[in-house]
């Protein structure tokens, strides 16, 4: 009670002080985000037009002064130009573009009968599956992948079990490969494409599909021209939450990929922790930034058409 | 269905020339970017009174509601409650409640603390309150449910607990919000008894919102028709019904069958016309201010008209028609008829008679005649 | 539709043992005697004593925990603060800017966030002497930031689908907006403010890659200790420190699935 009445005393004062009510609510999260989120990739795109140098921070400054008192403002495109000329860069970005946009597609494959199973069944087992798919997601990231370790390496898990099934003589090189990241890749972001499709097709009126079969549609008909098409919000949405994330993905070409495979997460950090070129790697991040500015307002798009549709 | 008064000294305060309005709206209107919701609306609403304002969904009805409660800021016009300007006041300093259509009871909230609520907030003692609390209670027949939550009752019982959290502080004025919507038919029409007595034997003025006209006629002491924003019509039950104004009116309260014509004599005390449409002179025992040849409507009640075989002695409110259909509902039977060019006209007819033999059936040619003074002459 | 496919029941159970093979094959090798994935050496609980016993992981791990926790807690502030805008708010200026930087952390790839977040910083130390070196101050505002979005997403949609004629029934009743939102707002919501800080909580707990830029000596979380060993390869002890993480998470959901069953029709 009395937490109440503390909270009543400063909505009381800050009132006093002319702050209504509302500007607060609003304007805490307002420059919170402005500071801390908006702001930052404004630094980011200063820095990507300086130098590297040899300093704290290794940074050359934008702004000079000249002896008489003349600003000059001096940008540098030559970390963009390095972009463009060194082929690691547009190979990296084409790369984790590739990569993102087929790990998507077999996520979608893996995740639509899950969900799809999910939102038939009855609501008992419906509510142990959600919780099923769920429960993986709530556990380290980090150390999913690191399982993969384990079950990947040359002398690990599944090479043991093939080698000992007699299914295979040789040990299957798996890691620090493709294969592996995209193994990993379908693997972790699994649920981010089962629920959203779920929510979708959970949504679907049985009766809309019992009413197909009544005119004379067989179950793959129905499929295809009724449930598919009616379950296209959630695709997007999976889709998206799966693709934009993956562009810029470290982890999973970290510890599961090799040195050939390029992806733009980790050509940045490398450029940064490794070669500590802090202009280079802005400038990096600015063209990712510009990259996925599309994907996102897609994404914003179908957000607010779908929340259109169901209010 | 008489409806009773429901201002204790049975007066009629609207048709009292001294009697000061409780509630007066002056040129109301609310904008919605460009869609206007309410417009230039004005209405004077007297203490004690169950008005309600009935219309179609989209009509504004609501928003006009909501902004007596305090739910929306007009964008421009008056209201005053009581002689108070309360343009200005929002809704937690106002004296109205307001009955939700989906109740809006706190679901994380005992029955007991639910009707509390209002009366905590004015910071009355809690023994009081208790007091208060079961007495309410008991008005709305729920003594006994006082610890229950909210998904624990039924549709009708949350209801009555919504009406006692409303009612509880004694507010000048309720709002309800389509308060019957959600009750299945049998409910309804107890609850409408239930309403007015408590309303009768509370003294509040109510204001009720309703899209269902049977029930505006059966519980108001007078009714507003909105429509698009506007109030059409104001009046008692019987004077919408009987004396519409327009074939709107007309058409939204119960049926009517209207037909279109000319005056072809315009007396001080009679008028006719020629409806060609359905080939009948019509002789109104009335004056009414219009010009000859001035095309106007006439509307006719279902119930106002006779079907007989025998075509009757008169030139005039005489139509000859064949049987169409016949819906037998028990008490009584509706007839719809086909005039030669088409048009169908409804007429209604007590089954006094238990025996039909002789009864009109299909497809029988029958004469439509009605009194002089049975139907309402309509200039829009 | 009763009828289940028999293809549609392989399918979706290869795609939940495909979830599951990686997980047990952790808590499976915990328990090995042997440091090899390889061989099965025998049943052997000493990778958990070795796990406990080492005070760079047990370190990391309170860090983390105090970390996660002041993260969530000013992420729910924050993020249920942003909710309430979009949610209640009809119109205000910078509704647009709010709403698109409240939604853009989801999407966001980690190193954007944690590269700009940490050149603010070190730009900030410059100017302002503020942040002063980085470490526990300058990660708990970056996870503030990235948490605050998603608790706003599950706040906002609880705040949607809420009747928001309760709101106005209170406010009617007589009470002003605080105490509309502490009366009615707030306990009608708890259940999303207690997910979207579970939510937060994990989340800064398991981030790797924005801790990593923004942190500073001395300041190493469990993440970032756990990807320097494994980088070297597999260790067993990290198999343990997994194992207790899955339990942990594990009775977590149990608990939330069984207080969650007995409502009634939903």
């Amino acid at each position: 009670m009395s937490m109440r009445a503390n909270l009543l005393r400063l909505a009381g004062l800050l009132k006093a002080l002319g702050f209504r009510g509302r500007s607060i609510v609003i304007g805490v999260p307002l420059w919170w985000l402005v500071l801390f989120f908006l702001i930052p990739f404004l630094v980011v795109a200063k820095i990507s037009f300086s130098e590297a140098i040899i300093a704290r921070p290794p940074y050359s400054s934008l702004i000079e002064w000249s002896g008489d008192g003349v600003m000059l403002i001096k940008l540098e495109f030559s970390n963009y130009a390095y972009l463009l000329e060194d082929s690691l860069y547009v190979s990296a970005f084409l790369s984790s573009l590739k990569i993102a946009f087929f790990s998507t597609v077999i996520v979608l494959l893996v995740a639509y009968p899950m969900a799809y199973r999910i939102a038939r069944a009855s609501e008992g087992a419906r509510n142990i599956l959600l919780m099923l798919v769920i429960l993986p997601f709530w556990t380290s990231f980090l150390l999913r992948v690191y399982a993969w370790i384990g079950l990947l390496k040359t002398k690990g898990i599944v090479n043991n079990l093939l080698m000992s099934l007699g299914i295979t003589s040789e040990p299957i090189v798996m890691m620090q490969t493709n294969f592996a990241v995209y193994l990993g890749i379908v693997y972790t972001y699994l649920p981010f494409m089962v629920l959203p499709l779920f929510t979708t097709l959970v949504k679907l009126d049985s009766s809309i599909l019992e009413a197909s079969s009544d005119l004379g549609a067989r179950p793959m008909t129905t499929f295809f021209k009724i449930t598919l098409p009616l379950s296209v919000p959630g695709i997007v949405a999976g889709s998206m939450l799966v693709f934009i994330p993956v562009i810029g993905e470290f982890v999973i070409p970290a510890l599961l990929g090799g040195p050939d495979t390029l992806m733009i997460g980790k050509v940045l950090w490398n450029e940064f922790f490794s070669n500590r070129d802090w202009p280079v790697a802005s400038a990096v991040a600015m063209v990712l930034l510009v990259l996925l500015v599309i994907p996102i307002m897609l994404l914003r798009n179908a957000q607010t058409a779908s929340s259109e549709a169901s209010s | 269905m008489e409806n009773k008064q429901t201002i204790a000294t049975g007066a009629k305060p609207w048709l009292d020339q001294s009697e000061a309005p409780f509630i007066r709206i002056s040129d109301l209107t609310k904008k919605f970017g460009e869609f206007t919701a309410v417009d230039n609306v004005s209405l004077e609403i007297y203490r004690g009174e169950l008005f309600c304002l009935l219309g179609g969904s989209g009509c504004g009805k609501s928003t006009l509601l909501r902004m007596l409660a305090g739910l929306e800021t007009p964008t421009s016009g008056r209201i005053e409650i009581d002689g108070q300007d309360v343009a200005n006041v929002p809704a937690f300093g106002r004296p109205t409640n307001m009955m939700f259509q989906s109740y809006a009871l706190f679901p994380h909230m005992s029955v007991e603390k639910n009707v509390a609520y209002g009366l905590k907030r004015d910071g009355i003692a809690k023994p009081e309150i208790a007091d208060r609390v079961a007495e309410m209670l008991k008005l709305v027949q729920l003594d006994g449910f006082a610890r229950r939550k909210p998904d624990q009752l039924s549709g009708g019982q949350r209801q009555r607990v919504a009406l006692a959290r409303s009612l509880i502080k004694r507010p000048k004025l309720l709002l309800l919000d389509e308060p019957l919507g959600a009750l299945d038919k049998k409910l309804r029409e107890e609850t409408q008894f239930e309403l007015i007595n408590i309303q009768e034997s509370l003294g509040v003025t109510f204001i009720v919102v309703t899209h269902d006209q049977e029930e505006a006629m059966t519980l108001s002491s007078r009714i507003g028709v909105m429509d698009e924003g506007r109030i059409v019509q104001v009046g008692e039950p019987r004077e919408i019904y009987e004396f519409p104004h327009s074939r709107f009116v007309a058409d939204f309260i119960g049926s009517v069958n209207i037909l279109e014509g000319r005056v072809s004599e315009d007396a001080q005390d009679y008028v006719r016309i020629r409806c060609e449409e359905a080939d009948c002179n019509i002789h109104v025992s009335h004056g009414v201010s219009c010009s000859e040849n001035q095309k106007l409507w006439f509307a006719l009640r279902p119930e106002k008209i006779s079907l007989t075989r025998q075509r009757p002695e008169g030139d005039f409110n005489v139509i000859k028609g064949v049987v169409d259909e016949i819906a037998y509902l028990g008490n009584l039977s509706v007839y719809r008829v086909a005039l030669e060019n088409g048009k169908i006209l409804r007429v209604t007819k007590s089954n006094l008679d238990r025996h039909s033999d002789d009864a009109i059936t299909w497809n029988e040619t029958v004469h439509l005649s009605w009194d002089d003074n049975s139907g309402v002459i309509l200039v829009q | 539709m009763k009828r289940q496919s028999w293809f549609l029941t392989i399918a979706s159970t290869l795609g939940f043992v495909f979830l599951y093979v990686p997980i047990v094959s952790l808590i499976i090798f915990s328990f090995n005697k042997s440091k090899l994935v390889t061989v099965w050496a025998g049943f052997s609980t000493k990778w958990y004593g070795k796990l406990f016993s080492d005070p760079q992981i047990m370190g990391a791990a309170w860090i983390s925990l105090k970390i996660a926790f002041i993260s969530a807690s000013l992420a729910l502030v924050l993020g249920t603060l942003a909710a309430l805008s979009l949610a209640r708010f009809r119109r205000f200026r910078g509704k647009t800017l709010l709403s698109a930087m409240i939604s853009a952390p989801l999407v966001m790839p980690d190193v954007i966030i944690g590269l700009s977040l940490l050149l603010l910083f070190v730009a900030m130390e410059n100017v302002f002497g503020w942040p002063a070196g980085r470490g526990l101050t300058t990660i708990i505002i970056a996870h503030t930031t990235f948490c605050m979005a998603y608790v706003a997403v599950v706040v906002q949609s609880r705040l949607i689908t809420m009747d928001a004629s309760l709101e106005e029934a209170a406010c009617d009743l007589g009470a002003r907006p605080v105490r509309v939102f502490l009366d009615v707002t707030l306990p009608v919501i708890s259940p999303a403010l207690v997910s979207g800080w579970l939510l937060s909580f994990t989340l800064s707990l398991d981030d790797l890659v924005i801790a990593s830029f923004v942190s500073g000596p001395g300041a190493s979380t469990l993440p970032m200790v756990i990807f320097s060993k494994v980088r070297l390869g597999v260790s067993p002890d990290i198999n343990a420190l997994a194992t207790i993480i899955i339990v942990t998470v594990a009775i977590g959901v149990a608990i939330a699935a069984s207080r969650l069953k007995p409502r009634k029709g939903g």
